[in-house]
């Protein structure tokens, strides 16, 4: 058989020789899963593509993507590490391949509503490790060894052993973070945040850091470092995330659709839950009436994806419930409410430049003060909907949830080893990106001025 | 995140002395309270340290934000960073919440991590979590498993309202 190409718009041609190396032949069949396929239809960034119509690309590509880049950075190891363990390489380039698979309808905007209302298969975490573990994928796996599927399933939910082979699919520089960005900038066609992708491939060696709990040290451990020529290349990675988070990933009309989203799942899921399904607009069998009635049930999620979702809104926006319809023919027709950005209103109103403390105790204040609005008030919606979110471009070792297999560690000329926020002023100096957005319907002049009041009494204060 | 919240983890740290080390540490005691039967509502999901709080991790932010903690961060001698927290004073007692936060809070940091993925895996229904835990966490199991066994048989000796499984 010869080789099997994709051609893809980042990459170009990634290819998987199902002839002669037989994870690629197994990961091939997996590919053509209905848990895989499914991801053709869930969009890598969800409602981006409300802000950048390009931004269409789908989970599908982006997996495939992974899987490529982590097959570059398992190079370097097999170059590097004497001797590889194999059985490590395949399972984490199967990982890499796989951590998509068990994303919601409209990915991380799915997940929050899960949270709230307590329900398992918005996890996609929980997801991908079922799917992994048990069914169609577990089955071609298997052909792998009969734990190679487990071992899979704990890479991508965090359970296994954490090591330099785990770094490729899950650190701060790894293969998901080096497709995402790049993919991303190129199908929403924004120019800035591009990275040296070849130059950091070509500065890669394995080095050894130390990993410790707190203040006790454990032992020293095998991970990826970038040669010093790299440092600038590495800077620009970093800034390249910090510069996305604001104008593409936490955008604000991109989280506003994703928060009329959820309150749209929120209530279309309480209503079946509490025997209304009929006034939802949908059939009894529609896939989102099956979730809402058994959200602990896979097969529920598998049935979801964003063009399921997409199609049920027209319906949806003729049912009898009057709030649910209106959430509905609002995303249909991008009728998004009306954003008020709480921190960029301090930062212009406030007499001097404050700091960063002291905003974060302001928001905090005018959040308290608007509760009444951001509670559901009797059985409608919250007539103010709120976004809060923080996100760090470059975690310190403190902060992160992964210890030192985390990090970027930049090799001085004396062989050394620097963490980049030590190496880079740049990065050392970043701040977390913080946002915290408050959403009104334009004829909900009354919120308006709630919110506006709130904010200038935080201001003052 | 409420100010209740924040309150809760200041009173953690308040109650074992006034000060914790380690966020890996803080994260711990507030899970073993949890399952103890002292705990603050937070939900605890498995994360490469063991079982860890989102919700935790905010109310502690906020608990610094809104000045009932203090945290400071140093360099720690592997080449990382940790976190101390700290609180204007510190009390102790005698009942078995003091008890278990004494014991936690002076625990090695290394084995207090072992004992509470254990407890986690044990309540997660883990046929032998002492081996998961062992096969999750190679280096630490390496250096601190024997240590963790004793410690855990320690909090077990605590008369706690609901009392930790006996884990083989």
């Amino acid at each position: 058989m010869p080789l099997q190409r994709i051609r893809d718009p980042l990459h170009n041609l990634i290819e998987f020789d199902v002839a002669n190396k037989e994870l690629e032949m197994v990961l091939w069949e997996a590919l053509q899963t209905r848990p895989f396929q499914r991801l053709r239809r869930v969009k890598q960034l969800g409602f981006s593509e409300l802000v950048y119509p390009g931004a269409s690309h789908s989970r599908f590509a982006h997996s495939i993507g992974v899987f490529h880049t982590a097959r570059r950075l398992m190079k370097i190891i097999q170059r590097d590490v004497h001797p590889p363990a194999d059985s490590k390489v395949h399972q984490a380039l199967a990982a890499a391949l796989l951590h998509d698979l068990g994303h919601g309808p409209f990915s991380h905007a799915f997940e929050p509503v899960g949270k709230e209302l307590d329900l398992p298969m918005a996890d996609h975490e929980h997801v991908s490790d079922l799917l992994i573990r048990d069914g169609e994928i577990a089955e071609v796996l298997k052909k792998l060894g009969t734990g190679f599927a487990a071992d899979v399933a704990d890479i991508i939910t965090g359970r296994g052993e954490n090591n330099i082979y785990r770094a490729v699919v899950s650190s701060q520089f790894d293969a998901d973070r080096l497709d995402y960005m790049r993919r991303d900038r190129l199908m929403t066609g924004t120019q800035h945040s591009v990275i040296d992708f070849e130059w950091l491939m070509a500065n890669i060696e394995v080095g050894t850091v130390s990993m410790g709990v707190d203040d006790e040290r454990v032992a020293d451990v095998e991970t990826f470092v970038l040669g010093s020529k790299a440092l600038y290349a590495a800077e620009g990675y970093v800034l390249g995330l910090f510069q996305l988070y604001p104008t593409v990933y936490l955008h604000k009309a991109t989280r506003g659709a994703e928060k009329l989203f959820g309150e749209l799942i929120k209530r279309l899921v309480r209503l079946v839950q509490d025997g209304s399904a009929a006034s939802t607009g949908l059939d009894k069998n529609h896939p989102l009436v099956q979730f809402a009635e058994a959200p602990d049930q896979v097969e529920q999620l598998l049935a979801l994806d964003d063009a399921v979702v997409w199609g049920a809104l027209t319906p949806i926006a003729q049912s009898h419930d009057k709030p649910l319809a209106d959430l509905a023919h609002r995303l249909r027709d991008r009728q998004l409410y009306k954003c008020v950005d709480v921190r960029a209103h301090i930062d212009r109103e406030a007499e001097f430049p404050m700091p960063p403390d002291e905003v974060d105790m302001r928001c905090e204040k005018i959040k308290d003060s608007l509760a009444e609005w951001i509670i559901p008030a009797g059985d409608g919606l919250p007539r103010v909907l709120v976004d809060e979110a923080e996100r760090s471009p470059y975690r310190r070792v403190t902060e992160s949830k992964k210890g030192p297999l985390d990090q970027i560690n930049i090799m001085s000329d004396g062989g050394r080893l620097i963490d980049l926020s030590k190496r880079s002023k740049v990065v050392g100096e970043l701040e977390t990106f913080k946002a915290l957005r408050f959403y009104y319907a334009p004829e909900d002049s009354e919120s308006k001025k709630a919110i506006e009041d709130a904010i200038a009494e935080g201001v003052q204060a | 995140m409420t100010r209740d919240d924040a309150q809760w983890v200041a009173d953690i740290v308040r109650d074992a002395g006034g000060t914790v080390i380690g966020r890996t540490r803080l994260q711990k005691i507030a899970y073993l309270l949890e399952v103890a039967g002292f705990g603050g509502g937070f939900k605890f999901r498995y994360k490469h340290y063991g079982p860890y709080s989102e919700e935790l991790a905010s109310a502690t932010s906020k608990a610094d934000l809104l000045g009932l903690i203090r945290e400071k961060e140093e360099p720690a001698s592997w080449g990382g960073h940790f976190s101390t927290f700290t609180t204007q004073e510190g009390r102790t007692g005698e009942d078995p919440r003091f008890e278990l936060l004494r014991a936690a809070t002076h625990a090695n940091a290394i084995q207090l991590e072992l004992a509470a993925t254990a407890l986690f895996l044990a309540r997660d229904g883990v046929e032998d979590p002492w081996q998961e835990t062992a096969r999750r966490k190679p280096e630490k199991a390496g250096v601190g498993l024997t240590g963790a066994k004793r410690l855990y048989d320690r909090l077990r000796q605590i008369g706690l309202p609901n009392a930790f499984p006996k884990i083989d």
